[in-house]
């Protein structure tokens, strides 16, 4: 990549950001506006430098418990999803079910984990996760695992291959860049799932704790600095996810065409 | 070196190629020298194929021609007017290999869309409508949607819209090549029928040389990049061209004597003369 | 092609019944207080007041929200519901119109789509619901309403996807297609509204399903900030109370899930309608 191009990527996008702060900077400013209805980025940012102890570890409390339902979901989601392409009737059964879910907002049961759980126990926000992240996982990786191309079915066909060999020498195969799909998607929303989780109710650390209880006590720039934090989260998650797609498969087109299904995604999630 | 001979152009013709050069991406690394130096000038009426090997320039050409890319050297003149003139006055009508039509839109709706541009009243829209469907022999089918419809169909409702206007020129690139032999000869028919009601002149780039003698009254053969135009065959066919005609020795000789023509065109790169057979 | 239709409602509905019995099964089952698997407590209490029976949870809904009143719960929780809908809609709405305005700006200007898609897709990946008690404490000290401060936050969270989806589908109109247009000297916003928007309307509808979630989850998340009484407030109230009435909380769930499904089966009708002429896509 040239230096040329190199500006004329960056370089628009750095202009509008710093135009936005210098705006918000000087809106802030002139009009004079009182800290507890809009802090300057001047203010938030020496907040951010002050606390960012405590922003490091609300943001590992949240980050774990994205990690962990992550972990578990993407397990769950891919051992569910060899069953769905195995069984036609559990496919039948499941996917309306799981187009359902996905249009339900499951996360108001976080209450209700909270009581089948200690309120104490980080189970609660974790089981979201894995909820959320087992259902994008399994109906993405049974898209792929089921969706081989006839052309290929055939010519396996032709070499007399069992039902095993086709499933490792195809259909998983196949299946691969279905998966990242699914991760890309997936791996973003356990973190804004963690963090909304902890919306409603439960142990008091976190960072949608923290941002809840700085707001309401109006000091709002350090609301915005623990932000930051969950900005920094859901990016590095964001960035780990095409990373590790980069990696297994880098001949792979990214931002693959395959239309991603079952996006349970509060904080809206591209497909 | 001119096509002319001896004669002058003049403002009734309905186009005029006056020494056009293109070049693509002048000045940088992937500078391509599409056409060199082209002359041509096209009568009212006539039917004219442009064909040559790939990367001849020919769809550069008609581009130039519709005006949707700009000559480095030269000018266009259509129906008098400079080329862009004659765009934004919709003096031509143009018809792609893809149908280009749009799927959410009724075949009816899809020929009207010129005529919207243009600001006609609905009633009167419709109404011409149902005349190019009528003149395309589809008219049982206005209400359908494209996707319902066979190639060779989407072709006919493509060419319908590129007439709806009846605009004096006609510019085909390819039109007919995505569609298989039988139905490709059965639509040539087709278009000579329809040029020959609505008196439209035609350029038509093509590949293929039966094709190219079948349809027009003078092919133009280009020679590979940088294009130029190296000969200008007259075909004599006469005016009722039907199925028989593919099959008269006449045909059989211009085909070979265009073969002949892009053979030569592929092996030098120096202009030949014209020659009078 | 309807039996297809009632098959798959049954098997739905088959689908919830096992879930039911799972439920059930595990209340006979499972440890009263809760257990342990390979030393970590991840096994949910199975007692009346953590799990209450489903049939309980049906009851429930014909009881009255607080004790001595004539009206029962389902009618509150029904109230709780729609006015969230309202409030969803409307952010789905005005994320809606403000997405595809943006797209078409991105559009027409290639700087802005340069300088502004980086922060647009980046804000997917990060959790902009970050900033519901944010709009909840700036919109306390203006005189408008708290709903629609809500609705904004749907409306913020609404506004992404769609700008995405839009702006990819604007981008999808055929090349032939341009061409034709431009031989007809037909101008920029000729070409928008004639090509290039109905071309994208494939690409537009999927970014409205994601659209429409986010936004029932943005105001949903917002009630609780804001205190706006709406179903996801509920729910949060009625957890509150779990040990004196176990079962009420599930009635702000299934509040909750008909409004999500009302809205799913909203944007449903509006892709049957945008898609209505176009050929069947193989799945």
């Amino acid at each position: 990549m040239t230096f040329g191009k190199i500006i004329r990527a960056v370089g628009p996008p750095l202009v509008f950001g710093a135009i936005f702060l210098g705006i918000w900077q000087l809106i802030v400013e002139v009009f004079d506006i009182a800290p507890f209805l809009l802090p300057a980025p001047s203010a938030i940012w020496s907040e951010f430098l002050d606390r960012s102890d405590d922003i490091i570890d609300a943001t590992l409390v949240t980050g774990a418990n994205a990690l962990v339902g992550l972990l578990f979901g993407v397990v769950f989601g891919i051992a569910m999803s060899f069953v769905l392409m195995r069984y036609q009737v559990a496919n039948e059964l499941v996917t309306p079910l799981a187009v359902a879910l996905n249009a339900i907002p499951i996360i108001v049961l976080v209450p209700v984990f909270n009581n089948m759980f200690s309120s104490t126990s980080e189970v609660p926000r974790r089981l979201m996760v894995t909820l959320i992240v087992f259902f994008i996982v399994m109906v993405n990786v049974a898209k792929g695992l089921r969706q081989v191309s006839a052309t290929h079915l055939e010519l396996l066909h032709s070499y007399a291959a069992s039902p095993r060999e086709i499933l490792v020498k195809a259909r998983i195969p196949n299946a691969v860049p279905y998966l990242f799909t699914a991760l890309k998607i997936a791996a973003p929303a356990a973190v804004i799932t963690a963090f909304v989780a902890e919306y409603f109710g439960g142990r008091q650390n976190g960072l949608g704790y923290s941002i809840t209880s700085n707001a309401a006590a109006s000091r709002n720039a350090a609301s915005w600095a623990y932000v930051i934090g969950a900005c920094a989260l859901g990016l590095i998650f964001y960035l780990v996810a095409v990373g590790l797609e980069k990696a297994v498969s880098p001949s792979q087109p990214q931002g693959s065409t395959q239309q991603p299904t079952g996006g349970l995604t509060p904080g809206g999630v591209s497909a | 070196m001119s096509v002319r001979g001896s004669t002058q152009s003049v403002a009734s013709d309905a186009v005029v190629v006056d020494r056009v050069s293109m070049i693509f991406n002048e000045g940088k690394s992937n500078e391509v020298e599409a056409l060199c130096d082209v002359e041509l000038v096209i009568c009212p009426g006539d039917f004219v194929s442009l064909i040559g090997p790939s990367g001849c320039g020919k769809s550069t050409l008609l581009r130039l021609i519709a005006s949707l890319i700009s000559p480095t050297s030269g000018s266009v003149l259509v129906n008098g007017k400079s080329a862009s003139q004659a765009r934004v006055e919709q003096d031509y009508g143009m018809a792609f290999q893809q149908s280009g039509l749009f799927e959410w839109r009724t075949v009816e709706k899809n020929i009207e869309l010129p005529l919207e541009l243009k600001g006609w009243s609905k009633s009167r829209r419709r109404q011409r409508a149902t005349e190019m469907l009528e003149l395309v022999q589809l008219s049982d089918f206005g209400s359908h949607m494209p996707w319902e419809l066979s190639g060779g169909m989407q072709q006919r409702v493509a060419i319908a819209r590129s007439l709806a206007a009846h605009p004096p020129l006609l510019l085909m690139d390819e039109p007919f090549g995505a569609l298989d032999e039988m139905t490709r000869e059965h639509m040539q028919a087709e278009l000579l029928r329809i040029c020959a009601a609505s008196e439209t002149t035609v350029v038509f780039v093509t590949h293929s040389i039966p094709e190219a003698v079948y349809l027009s009254n003078r092919v133009v053969v280009m020679s590979a990049r940088p294009g130029r135009i190296t000969e200008i065959i007259d075909v004599d066919l006469g005016a009722d061209r039907d199925e028989d005609t593919r099959e008269e020795a006449t045909f059989y000789g211009k085909i070979t004597e265009v073969r002949e023509a892009l053979r030569g065109a592929e092996t030098t790169d120096e202009p030949r003369g014209i020659e009078d057979r | 092609m309807i039996l297809r239709g009632v098959r798959r409602v049954a098997l739905f509905f088959l689908a919830l019944a096992l879930v039911a019995a799972v439920w059930e099964f595990y209340i006979v089952v499972g440890p009263e207080k809760g257990g342990e698997v390979f030393g970590m407590r991840v096994l949910p209490r199975a007692s009346g007041r953590a799990m209450p029976h489903t049939w309980e949870m049906g009851q429930r809904l014909f009881d009255p929200e607080v004790r001595g009143q004539d009206r029962p719960i389902w009618l509150a929780v029904l109230g709780y519901s729609w006015y969230t809908f309202r409030m969803a809609l409307a952010g789905f709405a005005i994320g809606c119109v403000f997405g595809m305005a943006l797209a078409v700006v991105m559009t027409r200007f290639r700087v802005v789509e340069r300088g502004l898609l980086p922060y647009v897709i980046a804000s997917q990946t990060v959790p902009l619901i970050a900033l519901a008690p944010q709009v909840a404490a700036l919109g306390g000290n203006w005189d408008l309403p708290k709903w629609t401060w809500v609705a904004a936050l749907g409306a913020f969270l609404a506004f992404f996807p769609v700008s995405i989806a839009t702006l990819k589908g604007l981008s999808a109109a055929p090349a032939a297609s341009l061409e034709l247009m431009d031989s007809y000297a037909a101008s920029w916003s000729t070409t928008l509204w004639k090509l290039r928007f109905p071309a994208a309307v494939p690409y537009i509808v999927p970014g409205m399903k994601l659209a429409a979630t986010a936004a029932v989850i943005g105001v949903i998340v917002s009630e609780i900030s804001t205190g706006v009484r709406g179903v996801g407030f509920a729910a949060l109230t009625y957890a509150q109370k779990a040990t004196s009435d176990p079962a009420q909380v599930y009635t702000a769930v299934f509040g909750a899930a008909l409004l999500g499904l009302s809205m799913f089966g909203l944007v449903v009708a509006i892709e049957v309608f945008a898609m209505r002429n176009r050929p069947a896509e193989a799945n």
